[in-house]
């Protein structure tokens, strides 16, 4: 590689996010309730009609509302019904993250199939969900939505970069897989899947909270307002591996940012506990967010 | 410690192509294998490989501490359980020939037959909806061991994971880890590209076997 070519793509994330701009675009079930939620005149009857005027998303939205992802007692049959009891800015959440899989689609690449990335992905949702839950005091189906998005920049490094991403992929490997991911692709392409992501939620003006998320997941104390959701993306990404690894050893995986269980008030001597039984719990899951999520 | 003041080790003769390096997360200098590669060493250094449904053979001499890995598969081409009865068929060679050498090399220098053991990782079943190519190494390499009386110490294969195996000869030490799905397509192109080779090119039938 020229030095030209290297400095051309040192800064050049929003010119790698705007080539795939035709490939890949945001759903319009969820620009349609992104605008409601955040418009202050609108009302949960605007945002019901909103789904109903998408009879795919309301299929999707019905199904999640009666599993076991919600647990409520009575079954949910209207879409108004699902608004309500809900939440609007829930369902905000769901719209994306029922058909983010399906927006991807048509960023091929030959590095990683859809099916093991998706899934990676999912188990980082739903541990962040679980952990959420468990420490109290997040948005568990935005932090949801933010760690089912976490690696999205992968897809467009994979698509617009293959050769340099499978550098990367190799540098790892050669590594005895020490060397994390974000770091080679650094070495290789000056930028990495974690800051193309951020661009990527930039350009597609999703909430700040999922931007930061998405970017700073391997770099928690760039967090500007949102460094609990951050560090708690960072958590469950590590976790995500352990429960695909089908691992109970921190060992096996890239090492925690020790910060990020500070910033999420969980002590070192609890830590092994929750995470036995986190890992455990989205274990159980997985097949059935699957199913809900990524329409298998 | 002082990196630069360390020489890299002497290979045996014959293993000079292989890459080798300094690695930090093991302290040691690291010879890495390929697809269709094997190593033989007498130093105190470590061997590392990545496996999807390739098999590796550890295999060492407890006493002097000489020892080595290779990294094979049987050719795929072979028919669902042709390649059983096929006997010294030329998959079955293949593998032969991938484990006679490793043992051989091994003898020649200081390995007694009667004190070696025997590491088996791999054979994974790491692309989906394909007939298990992982499981028909594993039942290769573990007839071949049988056949051979060798002494099997241990073992981590099958199952859906590739993994990342480091060898150290000199103690017997070996460190295998899963590796993330992130990082199945890599692996399989790189054992892809193998298995072409050794398709095209079938061994001769001028492989001294015992």
């Amino acid at each position: 590689m020229t030095n030209e070519t290297k400095n051309i793509m040192t800064n050049n994330a929003a010119e790698l996010v705007r080539g795939v701009g035709n490939l890949v675009t945001l759903p319009d079930v969820f620009i349609r309730i992104n605008s409601l939620v955040e418009n202050p005149n609108s009302s949960t009857a605007d945002i019901a009609k909103a789904v109903q005027q998408d009879p795919s998303f309301t299929v999707r939205l019905l199904r999640v509302a009666n599993s076991s992802f919600y647990g409520l007692s009575s079954s949910v049959d209207t879409v108004s019904k699902a608004v309500s009891i809900i939440g609007t800015g829930q369902i905000r959440s769901l719209a994306l993250a029922t058909s983010v899989a399906s927006s991807f689609e048509g960023l091929s690449n030959t590095l990683v199939s859809m099916e093991h990335f998706w899934r990676h992905s999912l188990y980082c949702a739903l541990i962040a969900r679980i952990m959420a839950k468990k420490i109290g005091r997040f948005d568990a189906d935005a932090v949801f939505t933010a760690a089912l998005l976490h690696d999205i920049g992968e897809l467009v490094l994979f698509n617009r970069l293959p050769k340099e991403s499978q550098e990367a992929l190799l540098l790892v490997l050669d590594s005895v897989d020490e060397l994390p991911i974000y770091q080679a692709e650094r070495q290789v392409m000056a930028l990495d899947h974690a800051e193309v992501g951020g661009e990527l939620a930039r350009q597609w003006k999703l909430p700040l909270m999922l931007a930061e998320c998405i970017e700073f997941h391997h770099d928690i104390s760039a967090a500007k307002q949102y460094p609990r959701e951050v560090a708690l993306t960072h958590v469950a990404n590590i976790l995500a591996l352990m429960a695909e690894i089908h691992s109970n050893e921190l060992d096996d995986v890239a090492p925690i940012d020790l910060r990020a269980w500070e910033v999420l008030g969980i002590k070192a001597e609890d830590q092994d506990e929750l995470i036995a039984a986190v890992v455990e719990e989205a274990q159980e899951e997985i097949a059935e967010a699957e199913s809900l999520f990524l329409g298998k | 410690m002082d990196i630069s003041q360390t020489r890299i080790p002497l290979s045996l003769p014959g293993f000079e192509h292989i890459k080798r390096a300094w690695n930090d997360a093991h302290d040691t200098f690291a010879a890495r294998l390929n697809p269709g590669e094997y190593y033989v060493t007498k130093n105190e250094e470590a061997i590392y490989t990545t496996l999807g449904s390739c098999i590796s053979a550890c295999i060492r001499d407890r006493v002097t501490g000489v020892g080595g890995m290779n990294h094979f598969m049987l050719p795929a081409s072979v028919g669902e359980s042709g390649w059983k009865a096929a006997g010294l068929g030329s998959s079955t060679r293949y593998g032969n020939f991938a484990m006679e050498h490793l043992i051989n090399e091994i003898l020649k220098n200081g390995g007694s037959r009667k004190h070696l053991e025997v590491k088996l990782f791999g054979g994974g079943r790491i692309i989906a909806n394909m007939t298990d190519v992982g499981l028909r190494n594993i039942e290769f390499a573990r007839d071949y061991v049988a056949t051979e009386g060798l002494l099997v110490t241990s073992e981590d294969v099958g199952d859906v994971f590739p993994r990342m195996v480091v060898y150290f000869p000199s103690t017997g030490k070996v460190r295998v880890k899963r590796l993330r799905s992130l990082h199945n397509n890599t692996i399989v192109e790189q054992e892809t590209k193998y298995l072409h080779t050794i398709e095209d090119k079938p061994v001769g039938g001028d492989i001294e076997l015992f």
